[in-house]
């Protein structure tokens, strides 16, 4: 314990006189910076004339997605020598990744270019005016052609900061097999269907309860939190970003989840993040489980007691709401502000690249993440490795990012307090909104 | 070596002295970057307004405006309150069980030597690995803690001991007891060592009965061993963190105020809120060693 209190004290203080120490060189830096460019520009110049001598950009990611992401930029320097890629893999964490990126675009550092940021980030580093504006290097049927989600992620303040590079998105897993038990032919939509039917599924090859989710104090619970809003007809923040938590569709939508809680999941719901409701799921207890695209697999694979008898759908509506929103994950493409227009060239034609349809489909079969290009979804060779995609893509068409704050991590805390509170019984639903209302109002 | 021929004599305890601070000068200067320079970089920033994400502020100079807002954070205070009250929990249980099991070990009986390395295992995990295990223990689903009770009858049915404030007080407490209790232990069993067996021995002989010998002999030798123990485990006990952080993640108030600073300064980057935090915490173990050193000294005195 002693040890943690005094690595995370050097820690702090390491990472600490860094940013300061860019911060107050900030001039010199930048002097140094003008300085290398025009430096650059010239020998730009020159090796025009002697033909071809590649800008080499450096793109920054976590280690997550290092082994088939390197393979892809591999295969972009091999195709052209205009441009060359160099690989800084971060670790695979993305609180770690997230304050690199901050230290670097805080002192106006350009010794990275392209960075692979995680989606609730885009509006703090948009708000900070740290990314380079891509709406004038994409223009809007390309972006038509993105999972709209994905796009809406991307943009912050009307401006596209960012682009989306693959995605993740929740599902509805249902035991196909109970179904067909109960005589159930159509998959029900709402929640209030499947609330109908947890009664009679218990004991049915083993169900005991109807729902497994994520209700823990964590960033999986916002996400669970968020869809339960969108469903209702609910939104966290109004168009213009203020906070508009405690209004009456939230407070159903709310509602809606304090009941799952209490009535239709394990008891210990609210200390569960994604693996312990998997377990239940898996050992054949649960009805239903609300996760990641990813746990298709899992479902699927040997030692699992559900094995072929799973099957996908979009998440209920409930009363107020449209249709089933799924909560999105993944990563986008952004642009470090700082660099050089040479660079900056540099730097789209490597995100026209890799989202384009033959890279966007490498990765998918390699990587094993869902793909921001729509038409991908409909790829003949895609659906005979991931049939899957071919139920998924109607439950991603619905894909919503979290509320776009510039303090995302702050507003998310709150929530987590504040609405575990609710789900715990602790407080009552209106309460806590309420709380939560204020919280984030002054935050603003 | 022109200069020592010079002045001969005199110099001899100065060259000496030189000599030392020579060779200290390693250990002092890691000293320095590794404890004193982050201390003193953590106080400056604490009286700094600096938001990472918010470089256009340019980081002014707030003064104690920090640490006033400590004291106007709910959070913070309750955050203090749970620290509190889980140190002082923790410590009591800790201290009664490990000096009943060094009690028990002092005794001589078979397969002792087996019984004081058995009893180390748990402290020798780490924490979050133990943390870790534990969680799984109060699973509301499969965990061996509601197997048990389960079996004897004392709870009807599987609870969820984690997703209540009073249970999870109570797991991180018994979490925090079975792993640190063989540490008190250990240090108390090392104090009843020095215990004479004469004392017992003329005691026994003077009629003097069990409970005697033991307030009368074995704990007045033991106070300093003891206090040790207890200053030790006060200070990680107010420190805690990656318990509260593994197991609940600071849900149902169990937020320590360790993992409220690490929580200022690494997920909102407010380096200057967080500094204060943190430079309270090192502020309050200072005090608490203190006290406990204020206690021993007396003690050393006696002696």
């Amino acid at each position: 314990m002693k040890k943690k209190v005094l690595a995370m004290f050097l820690a702090t203080t390491m990472v600490l006189s860094l940013t300061a120490c860019g911060s107050s060189e900030k001039t010199p830096a930048t002097e140094a910076e003008n300085a290398a460019t025009e430096a650059t520009t010239e020998a730009g110049g020159e090796t025009t004339q002697a033909s071809a001598d590649a800008v080499t950009i450096n793109f920054s990611f976590d280690q997550g997605v290092g082994e088939p992401t390197q393979k892809i930029v591999d295969e972009f320097n091999d195709s052209q020598d205009e441009v060359h890629v160099n690989c800084v893999i971060l670790p695979q964490d993305a609180g770690a990744v997230h304050d690199d990126f901050v230290n670097k675009l805080a002192s106006e550092d350009t010794s990275v270019d392209v960075m692979a940021l995680d989606v609730t980030y885009v509006a703090e580093f948009g708000a900070a005016d740290w990314l380079l504006d891509l709406g004038d290097y994409f223009d809007s049927t390309t972006t038509d052609q993105y999972l709209a989600g994905t796009i809406e992620g991307a943009t912050y303040d009307g401006k596209l900061v960012a682009f989306p590079w693959f995605t993740n998105a929740s599902a509805l897993f249902y035991r196909s097999d109970v179904l067909d038990e109960l005589g159930v032919t159509e998959v029900p939509t709402t929640y209030e269907e499947w609330e109908a039917l947890a009664e009679k599924a218990k004991g049915v090859n083993g169900v005991e309860y109807l729902a497994s989710f994520q209700a823990a104090q964590s960033e999986s619970m916002v996400c669970d939190w968020v869809e339960y809003l969108w469903n209702h007809g609910g939104e966290v923040l109004n168009e213009d970003g203020t906070p508009n938590i405690n209004s009456e569709a939230n407070i159903k939508g709310t509602q809606k989840m304090v009941d799952w809680v209490n009535d239709y999941a394990p008891e210990g719901v609210t200390t569960y993040t994604e693996t312990e409701s998997e377990q239940v799921f898996l050992a054949g207890k649960s009805l239903l489980i609300r996760d990641w695209s990813g746990f298709w697999s899992s479902a699927n694979a040997e030692g699992s007691d559900v094995a072929g008898k799973v099957g996908v759908t979009t998440l209920p509506v409930g009363e107020g709401g449209a249709e089933g929103h799924s909560c999105l994950g993944g990563l986008d493409l952004v642009v470090n502000k700082y660099i050089d227009d040479a660079h900056k060239d540099a730097a789209i034609k490597f995100i026209k690249y890799l989202t384009s349809y033959d890279t966007e489909k490498e990765m998918t079969l390699i990587a094993a993440q869902p793909p921001v290009l729509k038409a991908v979804y409909e790829d003949a060779d895609i659906l005979k490795e991931i049939p899957f995609y071919a139920d998924f893509y109607n439950v991603i068409q619905g894909g919503k990012s979290r509320p776009l704050s510039p303090s995302y991590s702050k507003l998310s805390d709150a929530i987590q307090r504040n609405v575990h509170e609710a789900l715990t019984g602790e407080v009552t639903v209106e309460d806590a909104l309420n709380a939560l209302q204020a919280e984030a109002e002054s935050l603003q | 070596m022109a200069m020592n021929k010079k002045k001969g004599k005199v110099s001899l305890e100065k060259a000496e002295s030189r000599a030392a601070w020579i060779m200290m000068a390693p250990a002092i200067v890691v000293l320095c970057v590794i404890a004193v320079y982050p201390i003193l970089r953590t106080f400056w920033l604490s009286i700094h307004e600096m938001v990472l994400t918010d470089p256009a502020s340019g980081y002014p100079f707030v003064g104690v405006k920090n640490y006033i807002q400590i004291f106007q954070d709910k959070r913070a205070i309750a955050s203090i309150i749970f620290t509190l009250k889980f140190t002082v929990c923790t410590v009591a249980f800790e201290l009664f069980i490990g000096f009943g099991a060094a009690l028990i070990m002092n005794n001589a009986f078979k397969g002792r030597g087996l019984v004081r390395a058995a009893i180390l295992v748990p402290w020798a995990i780490p924490t979050s690995v133990s943390a870790l295990m534990w969680k799984f223990i109060y699973n509301d689903q499969y965990g061996m803690f509601n197997d048990i009770l389960y079996r004897l009858h004392i709870i009807d049915s599987y609870k969820a001991w984690l997703s209540t404030s009073g249970g999870s007080f109570m797991a991180l407490v018994v979490t925090d007891v079975w792993k640190t209790a063989p540490f008190m232990a250990l240090l108390i069993l090392a104090g009843l060592q020095m215990v004479p067996d004469e004392l017992y021995e003329s005691a026994k002989i003077d009629g003097a009965n069990v409970f005697q010998r033991f307030f009368s002999i074995t704990l007045p030798i033991v106070k300093g061993t003891v206090l040790v123990a207890l200053l030790f485990r006060t200070l990680d006990a107010f420190r805690v963190f990656d318990l509260v952080s593994v197991m609940t993640g600071g849900a149902n108030g169990t937020e320590s105020i360790s993992l409220y600073a690490y929580n200022n300064l690494m997920k909102f980057l407010d380096f200057g809120y967080g500094s204060a935090l943190a430079v309270m915490i090192f502020v309050v173990v200072f005090i608490i060693s203190m006290i406990y050193m204020h206690f021993m000294g007396d003690k050393l005195d006696e002696m």
